[in-house]
């Protein structure tokens, strides 16, 4: 073999945390290795030691894109040494900054892109490293041209040089990041969940991006906590689990039960199991939706559908196809350029966020740090939140701390936030524990209407499996739920619907537990697949309004997402 | 390269020419409620008189070189709200450093070295040490409304402080220059051109001028031109990206917030040596010249030309007030047409507030940091 | 280092610890994370008392440097300090005596001085200027305006009560007048206040332009109203016609002095009392709070940002217009131009308090001893007094870098752990980003 990278017994502490403990990997020149593992498993801090972002605590680094040397010459079977890897000749690396990293060939392409929106393709590109003339008074925009064009036809890329990068699509601003990394000659490509923001076509084609790229002679190293991606794009797996490497397989030969209990350490329920809804009457009606984001862009795109007492309504799809303004419009943080919101029968369209909440509406929203907690108040003043005018809190425009604190109190015992002290400022808790008081606090309500939007994104699994306690609890009083969210098996096992999204249009709306994972995936990707699955999973709905209404299991000839949306 | 080519977007030329149309309505506006058409004719021969593009133009030159200090430092990501305090300071070490060597040349520098030294501060205030830019950028304002006056009352008695002598007319020193027939025929062209009606101004106007224009072109090309301009583009737009493309984002915020001193600094020691004296009490002979660049260059979309377009026209306003002042063809108070530039900047910022800042103009960066 | 950052862990953005929390329900190694960054970031209110402090003292230290530096600057006939050797034209230590204990004159022999009188007035008006400041500060708006608003209130209010003041006399009579200016003058300050807060509200303008270019455009209005339509005919100055005693605020205790007023200052007090009760105990102040702090959660909570916005600028330009009634009804007695410059003090008297309206009564204060020592400096000493408007953009200067502060602590917490190794506090250059 011939290996690109080696990092060897890595170990990074921050202030009270290993966040990479003792970890050595391996990676063949030309192939694809993942890094697998869940959120806070320590993926995305090793690479940044490989990046020279961060400089390891202890351990070395080894990086030649064209293979390491070892000691007694080229190529040892590696049997003989004892940790099975042969030792190197060369020195290891100091990466102080990724301008050394860069420098020894290695390239990244962060999961937030690192691009400058108002800037062109060639321009982002080549920033850093311009190309100049007249004595370097001005940037050789021709001969940066001519680069940018070099380079994606030797791998088959379609980009544009001068297209602004805030006008082309992900998939593209993708490519620009690799091609960022290839311009300054990077002879290894470590991509940071690279799939995080596709479509499933997209991560067709950047898998396909990867086989070019390790023809040439590439090595890859793409970080993951999708078990399927990692083995369908790598050649080889490394897990790590708390900091740890916890295993590393060839994709050859292993399965995703393997991988899964690799990843978490026990055995996983990859399904939620939630007993059959009774639902009622319509509570939350969106009525012909059409909102347009900051930039005057249609985001929703006449959007219909009620989510009746009693039932939790999901909507999947792949963040940023207009499920977050949906939301605002629903909630009230934005306002429709057409259409109708409308609350237990009354038309909300118009009404504040005080007056939603007032009439009984509970949200719970994407961004816990922006816009749900406020970062600098203690859990008491958090826990006032969007009741500060209303009682038991406020009395002729006097708040009641006393009562804040108490209620705050509830919170921290019913939703086990730890600390357990109302006094804590919301920013020194855990992303957890922020988002079990902001479903505590959501909950004391008592709404008729809860809008749940992406209620467990980044929170660890014992806080998730709560949160979704809670909510089948909600529904199971008979209060309507919405819930959006970008990760499938959420959507799919809590919902009693589901609707997909994709630009701002509702696909279709189907029953979760008949739709397939293709029928999901070509739905996200905007096609309905033929035949679309039923959207009712319940049997004994009563259907007391006169809104069209299709039951399970009966083929009614009319078509599911008939009220969801006319397309 | 002609400003039209320049101001290429045509947001920018928009704004400009609504900006344009909205300072001519409320003029006309003021005029039409003290009365009679004679008056706005009065007015507007004022407008196309020589003396009132000269004022202009002598009146831009503070403004336009703060402007330019300022879109350097916002557009790396440091809001320089500090440019009035910078142009206070450099008023005085202008003249102060005049008034010791005779020669304004020397004063210039001298401005310009005290200016960037307090650009230094601020520099290492907000980058090391992460300040927020705004309060920081005030405490410049301030600490400079106080230093002047006082370093003026040190060494000259007063808060008032004479240069003893200002900038040759670019005439003067083509004459001094000693080039045989260049010399003498150039004044000679100069001559006759300053003849001509309106226009003749810009060929008796000061050095300073000649430099701001040439000051405009040479921020346009480092800005558009060159890899500083792109580097500076991204550290205010992406810093990260600027960071994990190798380029350290400390050293990009220094020099272009250095820069902001070393422009603002002429347009400072400009000002107060194109009239041979500092004028320390009160707000300081600055008088808000430095908040008003802060607008023009928002107005001009962070374009250098676009931001010199927007400076005469404020300049222009002003230029008007003087001579309406001077020549008392209107009835208004002085104190009340004093307050036009003023009222201007605020209705301008109130058509045209949504421009839109940098992305990470106003955050700290820290490199290493996620 | 903006904490919402480092605290991001959605979708395992990859923040330096990358979620360290995941598949563990024990006490985080998250939380003991956060636990270090809060005891190195988080500013605590007696770390804002120490930030403070030492911005005071740094700046009080600078400032020695620089009567030093223009003692060498200009020419004398012998050396009022030397150091070293080295003779100053200035001597800083008479400076500073003069400066902080001049301010308070005879103290001890007759608390009730001229001098103490002057800063007791200062520090009334700059009371009310910081906390107009403060107000806004915590709504998230930056009111610069202060100085304009205040003239409005000033002017406004010696207009009003001098065409009242015929119809009113005797005790009632001040009653009557006093609060009838009072009321004038918080209303237009309100009102100027509140135009810059509208602007910003719904035209997006931004308020420390806007703000800047109303004081400008305020102090030239009053100019022309004091020297055109209201000017004293009787005075060669620029001023309004001069209230009658009975019409200024009552002065038990000074006598001799009509400029200042226990009662005015107690006045100021409670008004700073009261404003912190608004902040931290009603819904309005909640709104506030939250409004300025983190504008998205505010708006989540139901918040209405615009109104807040303009609410907050209302209140901040009406407490400025009070503290100008203030200084009317007892240090100017009528309106003249040239009012000092109040509103600025304001935003360092605030700034210095961290905009905590309790706190800056003692911030107020330091500024009126200042205001009123640099009298002494300017009657005792050569030195000019401008000095004082040096010392006060370092104070803000200083203010805002706390983390300047805080890398020189931990500076000296390393020393402390290390047992005074000079090696180790040199090559530890303060990065623990």
């Amino acid at each position: 073999m011939t290996e690109a990278v080696r990092l060897d017994s890595i170990t990074k502490r921050f202030p009270g945390v290993v966040a990479n403990d003792d970890v050595t990997l391996s990676v063949e020149r030309g192939t694809v290795h993942a890094l697998l593992g869940e959120n806070g498993a320590g993926k995305t801090t090793l690479m940044n030691v490989l990046y020279g972002l961060y400089e390891p605590t202890a351990g070395d680094v080894y990086v030649d894109g064209d293979g390491l040397t070892y000691e007694g010459g080229e190529e040892p079977d590696g049997d003989g040494d004892s940790d099975g890897l042969p030792r190197i000749a060369e020195a290891p690396q100091r990466f102080d900054s990724p301008r050394d990293a860069i420098d020894a060939g290695v390239g990244m392409i962060h999961q937030h892109f690192m691009l400058v929106d108002p800037m062109t393709v060639a321009e982002n590109i080549t920033l850093g490293n311009e190309p100049r003339k007249w004595g370097g008074l001005a940037v050789d925009r021709e001969a940066a041209r001519e680069a940018v064009l070099d380079l994606s036809e030797r791998y088959g890329f379609d980009v544009e040089p001068d297209a602004t990068i805030e006008d082309v699509g992900v998939g593209v601003q993708q490519r620009v990041e690799i091609l960022k990394a290839l311009y300054r000659g990077a002879e290894i490509l470590v991509l940071d969940e690279p799939t995080a923001v596709l479509t499933p076509q997209e991560v067709d084609d950047l898998f396909e991006v990867l086989d070019e790229l390790t023809d040439a002679g590439k090595t890859i190293i793409f970080i993951t906590h999708k078990l399927g991606e990692a083995l369908e794009a790598a050649d080889e797996v490394t897990v790590l689990r708390d900091g740890r490497n916890v295993g590393s397989v060839e994709t050859v030969g292993t399965t995703r039960e393997e991988l899964a209990e690799l990843m978490v350490g026990r055995e996983v329920m990859l399904e939620t199991e939630t007993p059959p809804a009774t639902p009622g009457s319509a509570s939350l009606v969106i009525d012909g939706v059409t909102a347009r984001d900051d930039r005057g862009v249609v985001a929703v795109d006449d959007v219909s559908f009620a989510v009746r007492e009693g039932e939790v309504f999901g909507i999947a799809g792949v963040d940023g196809n207009g499920q977050s303004e949906l939301v605002e419009v629903v909630t009230g943080l934005h306002r429709p350029a057409a259409g109708r919101v409308e609350l237990d029968g009354r038309d909300v369209t118009d009404a504040s966020r005080r007056e939603r909440t007032r009439a009984g509406m509970a949200y719970i929203p994407e961004d816990r740090q922006e816009r749900g907690l406020v970062m600098d108040f203690d859990l008491t003043e958090n826990g006032v939140l969007g009741s500060q005018h209303d009682a038991p809190f406020a009395e002729r425009g006097r708040l009641d701390w006393e009562r804040a604190e108490d209620r705050a109190r509830e919170i921290v015992d019913e939703y086990d936030v730890r600390p357990p002290d109302a006094a804590a400022d919301a920013k020194s808790l855990s992303g957890g524990n922020q988002q079990k008081f902001i479903v505590g606090r959501e909950f004391a309500r008592d709404p008729s209407c809860l809008v749940a939007s992406h209620p467990t994104r980044g929170v660890d699994i014992g806080s998730t499996e709560f949160i979704h306690d809670r909510l089948v609890d909600l529904r199971d009083e008979g209060r309507a739920v919405l819930l959006v969210s970008s990760k499938l098996d959420e959507v799919r096992g809590l919902s009693d619907r589901l609707a997909v999204m994709y630009r701002g249009r509702v696909v279709g709306v189907v029953d979760p537990d008949e739709v397939t994972e293709e029928q999901l995936g070509l739905m996200m990707a905007g096609e309905r697949p033929d035949p679309l699955p039923r959207a009712e999973r319940v049997g004994d709905a009563a259907d007391t309004d006169d809104r069209k209404r299709v039951r399970s299991g009966v083929a009614s000839g009319e078509d599911a997402d008939a009220e969801a949306t006319d397309d | 390269m002609s400003a039209t080519a320049a101001v290429s977007d045509l947001g920018t030329r928009a704004r400009l020419a609504v900006a344009g149309a909205a300072a001519l309505f409320l003029s006309a506006g003021a005029l039409a409620l003290t009365g009679s058409t004679d008056v706005l004719l009065a007015v507007l021969a004022l407008l196309f008189e020589k003396s009132t593009l000269a004022a202009a133009l002598r009146l831009s030159v503070p403004i336009a070189f703060a402007a330019l200090g300022g879109i350097f430092a916002e557009k790396s990501g440091v809001i320089n709200i500090g440019l009035e305090g910078l142009l206070i300071v450099s008023a005085f070490g202008g003249v102060y450093v005049t008034s010791i060597t005779g020669s304004v040349w020397l004063g210039l520098l001298g401005g310009v070295a005290v200016s960037t030294l307090l650009a230094l501060l601020f520099a290492i205030v907000c980058i090391e040490f992460r300040a927020d830019q705004i309060i920081a950028g005030l405490a410049i304002w301030l600490i400079a409304l106080g230093l002047a006056p006082f370093a003026s009352t040190v060494v000259f008695g007063s808060t008032n402080a004479s240069a003893g002598t200002t900038f040759p007319s670019i005439g003067r020193l083509l004459a001094n220059s000693g080039l045989p027939v260049v010399s003498t025929a150039g004044v000679a062209a100069l001559d006759a051109l300053a003849g001509v009606p309106f226009f003749g101004a810009l060929f008796e106007a000061s050095p300073m001028v000649y430099l701001m224009f040439v000051a405009v072109g040479a921020s346009w090309w480092t800005l558009n031109r060159t890899s500083f301009g792109r580097w500076v583009h991204a550290s205010g737009e992406n810093p990260k990206a600027l960071d994990t493309a190798g380029v350290r984002v400390s050293r990009v915020r220094y020099a272009a917030v250095l820069l902001s001193g070393v422009l603002a600094g002429v347009g400072g020691a400009a000002l107060s040596l194109s009239l041979g004296q500092f004028v320390g009490n009160g707000p300081t002979m600055v008088n808000g010249k430095g908040f008003i660049a802060i607008v023009t260059y928002l107005l001009g979309n962070y374009n250098p030309v676009g931001a010199l377009l927007s400076t005469l026209l404020f300049a222009g306003l002003d230029a008007l007030q003087l001579s309406l002042q001077g020549q008392n063809v209107l009835a208004i108070p002085r104190p009340l047409v004093r307050t036009i530039p003023y009222v201007s900047v605020i209705v301008v910022l109130a058509l045209f507030g949504k421009t839109r800042l940098p992305e990470a103009a106003g955050e700290h960066y820290e490199s290493g940091e996620e | 280092m903006r904490r919402r950052q480092m605290t991001d862990d959605d979708a395992g953005a990859g923040g330096p610890l990358d979620d360290g929390d995941a598949g563990s329900s024990a006490p985080s190694v998250r939380d003991r994370a956060f636990d270090a960054l809060d005891r190195l970031v988080a500013a605590s209110a007696t770390e804002r008392l120490l930030i403070s402090g030492s911005a005071l003292l740094l700046s009080i230290a600078i400032g020695f440097l620089l009567i030093l530096a223009a003692g060498r600057m200009t020419s004398c006939g012998s050396a009022a300090y030397s150091l070293l050797g080295v003779g100053f034209c200035y001597d800083p230590f008479l400076v500073y005596d003069s400066l902080f204990l001049g301010a308070f004159g005879d103290f001890l022999a007759n608390p009730l001085n001229g001098q103490f009188a002057t800063t007791v007035s200062e520090t009334t008006v700059l009371v009310f200027t910081g906390i107009a400041v403060a107000v806004a500060f915590k709504a998230g708006v930056f009111n610069i305006g202060g100085q304009g608003q205040l003239v409005f209130g000033a002017l406004a209010s010696a207009l009003v009560v001098y065409g009242v003041s015929g119809a009113v006399s005797g005790l009632v009579g001040t009653l009557v007048l006093v609060s009838v200016g009072l009321a004038t003058g918080a209303f237009v300050g309100g009102i100027w206040g509140a135009i810059p807060g509208a602007l910003k509200a719904y035209a997006d303008a931004n308020e420390v332009i806007t703000t800047i270019m109303l004081n400008f455009v305020a102090t030239s209005f009053a100019l022309y109203l004091a020297s055109g339509p209201f000017k004293d005919p009787e005075s060669f100055a620029n001023q309004t016609r001069t209230l009658p005693e009975f019409a200024l605020f009552p002065q038990p205790l000074f006598p001799g002095r009509t400029d200042a007023s226990l009662l005015a200052l107690a006045l100021a007090i409670t008004v700073a009392v009261g404003i912190a009760y608004l902040l931290r105990g009603t819904s309005f102040g909640y709104d506030v709070r939250t409004s300025g702090i983190q504008p998205e959660a505010a708006e989540y909570g139901g918040v209405d940002a615009a109104r807040t916005v303009v609410a907050s600028m209302a209140l901040s330009g009406a407490l400025a217009g009070l503290g100008g009634a203030v200084y009317v009804f007892t240090i100017a007695g009528n309106f003249q131009t040239g009012v000092p410059d109040y509103g600025f003090d304001g935003i360092t008297v605030s700034i210095l308090a961290g905009n905590n309206p309790v706190a800056a009564i003692a911030a107020a204060l330091l500024f009126g001893v200042l205001k009123s020592g640099s009298i002494v400096v300017d009657v005792g000493t050569d030195v000019p007094p401008e000095l004082v408007g040096v010392l006060r953009g370092l104070i803000v200067l200083f203010v805002a870098m706390p983390e300047f502060f805080r890398m020189i602590g931990e500076r000296v917490d390393v020393r402390d752990r290390l047992g005074g190794s000079r090696d180790a506090v040199a090559t530890d250059g303060g990065e623990e980003a």
